[in-house]
């Protein structure tokens, strides 16, 4: 399948052609020279409807890139064929030319401060005027198999006109190199400013020369990762790090009556089937709160019931032995403890791991090992469930909740007190607006830098 | 077949692993049959899943209780007030450690499975009266140790003990490691070091000497590394043992086992070049489960480990570990752990 894409892209020749500090170095080079001549100057306007045209492209059946992707083995994607056609086109639909408008304007106040001094009403009471400038060369340490994270930090390093070279994750670069090729197809010169290769990990004869060249370095990974960079970088570059995240749903007992329950139910089971739940915005557990007119138990097995209707329309998949083994074995674990106690009940896929619910009254917080594999636990109030949560605080990115419009900002206040960067409804845990603040951070007012100009 | 009582099934099996006699399928059918009425929490699964434990036929179909279940609860029919000791896993002490219960009965079965397999496999059913060294504490510091117990009960009395223990294992002195290799080469007496990995590899990373440990001298080494020191494929750590000790790769001897376990798998005999891979003695035998279906493995692929081991009469002679494997030859290689998939695209480490 790779074979039927030109080579552009440094990826596209490994394992073949080795790559050597020089190569790397000249590539950082050429990038900067494309991005001087082809992407700094070009307009705003230009950038956003070339890369809105290609978003819509993405959603388009006919579409050769979008066909590659959907065509190519489950095993070079990691996702089953209408999952991933699910999630592509969840991601591309939020890249419009309002949203990427909105997005430049809610990040610098106004959408073409990217081509010319301009102010804002503020500013102009002050008689001065700002201008937003990119990176000259983003290097994004990228991790991981899901495919949009890369892809948001490309679209982004294109909005603010900066280059880009991404270092993937092993096994993981197939998803961005196919749309760094349908950027390159649709607009070479946009395409002639980014670049992606693979090394493993912390290969820091490759890692250096990137560093050195790149003026912004953004890394996704573990803290002693992201530590470990971090160090290496001399103190002029500018660092945004991605660390530990988990997320979990919260279902306030007035959203519990049997009207709303069982649609709400279906829109956690597709939080839990996006992407195989492997994203940092899955859902590793939900909380129920008890007193609702649906006990947490019952809305565990509606849960179970979505999963499994789930599955003829969008079916996990295959995983690997490691990952079904996980699964076998946890299933092992918790049918020995419903067996044992009356306060563990479980729900599986009659034929293989697709799918478990596992429901505790122990309200401590758990880790799911994932691929459509959720914990429900019910708690007494808000407070129980920070209580028990705690050892997750500070590491969780999204809570999706479900409560009365009335309760909701009080909730929501109290979680951005604990420390929760984003609550969104459920059904839209994996679906964050183009606007989201990855980690409470302003996506585009972190890599851009100011020049103020006073009259 | 059935067994009326457990005592029934404790000589019954005990004849089978001193002398052979009697059936393997027969005798694990009656135990499971056994267990199933007087373990509770095996009692429960039966009637959970449904399953009738007096109409089984396979062994396979005998439900295995998962190794951190034995965190949870005491997965034993040995009475509270009968029970005399326990081995502990050796986790992190971050998790509630696994806990295998015993009293006189189950050890003395326990025993008899160790010493005889490691008789065969390390000292190639020789009488073992020269240097050894222990890199475990001694099993009276170590009560619920499942490895510095079987140090005791294997090893000779002149065994040296490296092991310290502290609150969260064990600690080895490297000086007295050195001071045993030195004594040994000065003998020109073969040594025997028995311990795991991951003590190896404390012992070696803290100094830079290398040995040429005399001809016969032997190395037993157990487990992983359970994030107590770097990690090492087997390949390489073997290499790593032979370069440093001067031990050839034919008397390194890889054992496998567990606290939830009473009999142990070895992957070769000391002095022999066969290829590496696992074998349980007749009395314990792996099924490889394959990890989507749940049936046995039929062919080379991957599966899951589960092992019936007869051994374990007084708690479940099913277990199901948590450990990754194939056939090979007549026995199996390991291929790691089924771990808590990482949310790809980002990672998280919370504590279990």
């Amino acid at each position: 399948m790779r074979d039927a894409l030109p080579n552009y892209f440094l990826l596209d020749t490994q394992p073949e052609a080795r790559l050597t500090p020089e190569v790397v170095t000249e590539a950082c080079r050429q990038l900067k020279r494309n991005r001087a001549q082809y992407l700094r100057d070009m307009p705003t306007e230009e950038v956003i409807t070339h890369l809105s045209r290609l978003a819509e492209n993405w959603q388009d059946d006919l579409f050769p890139f979008r066909k590659m992707a959907l065509e190519a083995e489950p095993t070079m994607t990691g996702f089953s064929r209408p999952s991933l056609a699910h999630g592509l086109d969840r991601f591309f639909a939020r890249i419009t030319e309002d949203n990427l408008h909105n997005l430049i304007a809610q990040e610098l106040g106004d959408s073409r401060r990217l081509d010319a001094p301009l102010s804002t009403p503020e500013e102009r009471s002050d008689n001065r005027l700002a201008f937003a400038c990119g990176p000259e060369l983003i290097g994004h340490i990228a991790s991981g198999n899901l495919p949009c994270p890369t892809m948001m930090s490309m679209i982004q390093g294109l909005l603010v006109g900066s280059a880009q070279f991404i270092k993937c994750a092993e096994n993981a670069g197939w998803l961005p190199a196919l749309f760094a090729h349908s950027l390159y197809d649709t607009h070479p010169k946009l395409g002639a400013c980014i670049e992606l290769a693979h090394w493993p990990g912390g290969k820091s004869e490759l890692e250096s020369p990137l560093f050195d060249e790149a003026d912004c370095i953004t890394a996704t990974g573990r803290d002693e990762t992201l530590a470990s960079i971090r160090k290496r970088l001399d103190s002029r570059r500018r660092f945004i790090g991605y660390g530990h995240r988990v997320s979990f749903a919260y279902i306030q007992k007035d959203m519990l009556s049997r009207a709303l329950s069982r649609d709400l139910a279906q829109r956690m089971a597709q939080d839990i089937a996006s992407w195989n739940q492997l994203g940092c915005l899955s859902p590793h557990l939900v909380y129920v709160e008890q007193g609702g007119s649906v006990r947490p138990e019952m809305f565990a097995e509606m849960i179970a019931e979505a999963l499994d209707s789930l599955e003829t329309t969008q079916p996990r998949g295959d995983i690997s032995p490691e990952e079904s083994g996980t699964i076998a074995y946890k299933r092992d674990f918790y049918d020995v403890r419903s067996a044992g106690a009356g306060d563990v009940r479980q729900w599986k896929s009659e034929e293989g791991t697709h799918w478990t619910v596992v429901f505790e009254e122990d309200p401590v917080f758990t880790t799911s090992c994932l691929n459509r594999f959720i914990h429900v636990k019910p708690v007494g109030d808000l407070n129980e469930m920070l209580r028990v949560a705690e050892m997750a605080r500070g590491q969780v990115s999204t809570v999706g909740l479900a409560a009365p419009k009335n309760d909701a900002e009080a909730i929501v206040k109290q979680l951005a007190h604990w420390g929760v960067t984003r609550v969104c409804p459920i059904g839209q845990m994996q679906d964050p607006p183009l606007g989201w603040r990855h980690d409470g951070r302003p996506p585009l007012g972190d890599l851009v830098t100011w020049t103020d100009w006073e009259q | 077949m059935t067994f009326q009582s457990y005592k029934e099934a404790d000589h019954a099996i005990t004849r089978f692993i001193e002398r052979g006699e009697g059936e393997f399928d027969q005798l694990a059918l009656a135990l499971h049959q056994l267990q199933a009425k007087h373990v509770p929490a095996i009692a429960a699964l039966c009637q959970n899943r449904g399953i009738d434990s007096t109409t089984l036929d396979q062994i396979d179909q005998i439900p295995a209780i998962p190794t951190t279940a034995f965190r949870d609860m005491a997965i034993t029919s040995i009475p509270e007030k009968n029970r005399t000791s326990h081995f502990e896993s050796s986790g992190t002490t971050a998790t509630q450690p696994s806990v295998h219960w015993h009293h006189d009965f189950s050890l003395s079965l326990y025993d008899s499975s160790l010493i005889h397999q490691f008789q065969y496999h390390v000292l190639n059913n020789h009488v073992w009266d020269e240097h050894t060294l222990a890199l475990t504490p001694p099993p009276a510091e170590a009560p619920h140790s499942s490895l510095a117990h079987m140090a005791g009960q294997v090893l000779g009395d002149g065994t040296i003990y490296a092991g310290k223990w502290q609150k969260d294992g064990w600690s080895i002195d490297s000086q007295i490691c050195e001071s045993v290799c030195a004594k040994a080469i000065h003998d020109n007496a073969p040594l025997l070091l028995f311990g795991p990995a991951f003590s190896f590899l404390h012992w070696l990373d803290s100094t830079e000497s290398f040995y040429e440990l005399p001809n016969e001298s032997r190395i037993m080494e157990t487990g992983g590394y359970k994030g107590r020191s770097r990690e090492l494929p087997k390949i390489e750590f073997h290499g790593l043992l032979s370069e440093r000790l001067g031990v050839p790769e034919s008397h390194i001897v890889c054992e496998y086992g567990m606290c939830e376990l009473s009999s142990q798998a070895y992957d070769r005999k000391a002095g022999t070049n066969k290829e590496r891979a696992f074998r349980f003695p007749v009395w314990a035998r792996p099924i490889i489960i394959n990890t989507e279906t749940g049936a046995p493995c039929e062919g080379p692929e991957t599966g899951l480990l589960r092992i019936i081991d007869l051994a374990n009469v007084y708690s479940s002679i099913a277990i199901q570990t948590q450990d990754l494997a194939r056939s090979i030859e007549d026995g199996f290689e390991l291929l790691g752990r089924a771990q808590t998939a990482e949310p790809r695209g980002c990672s998280l480490n919370l504590l279990e």
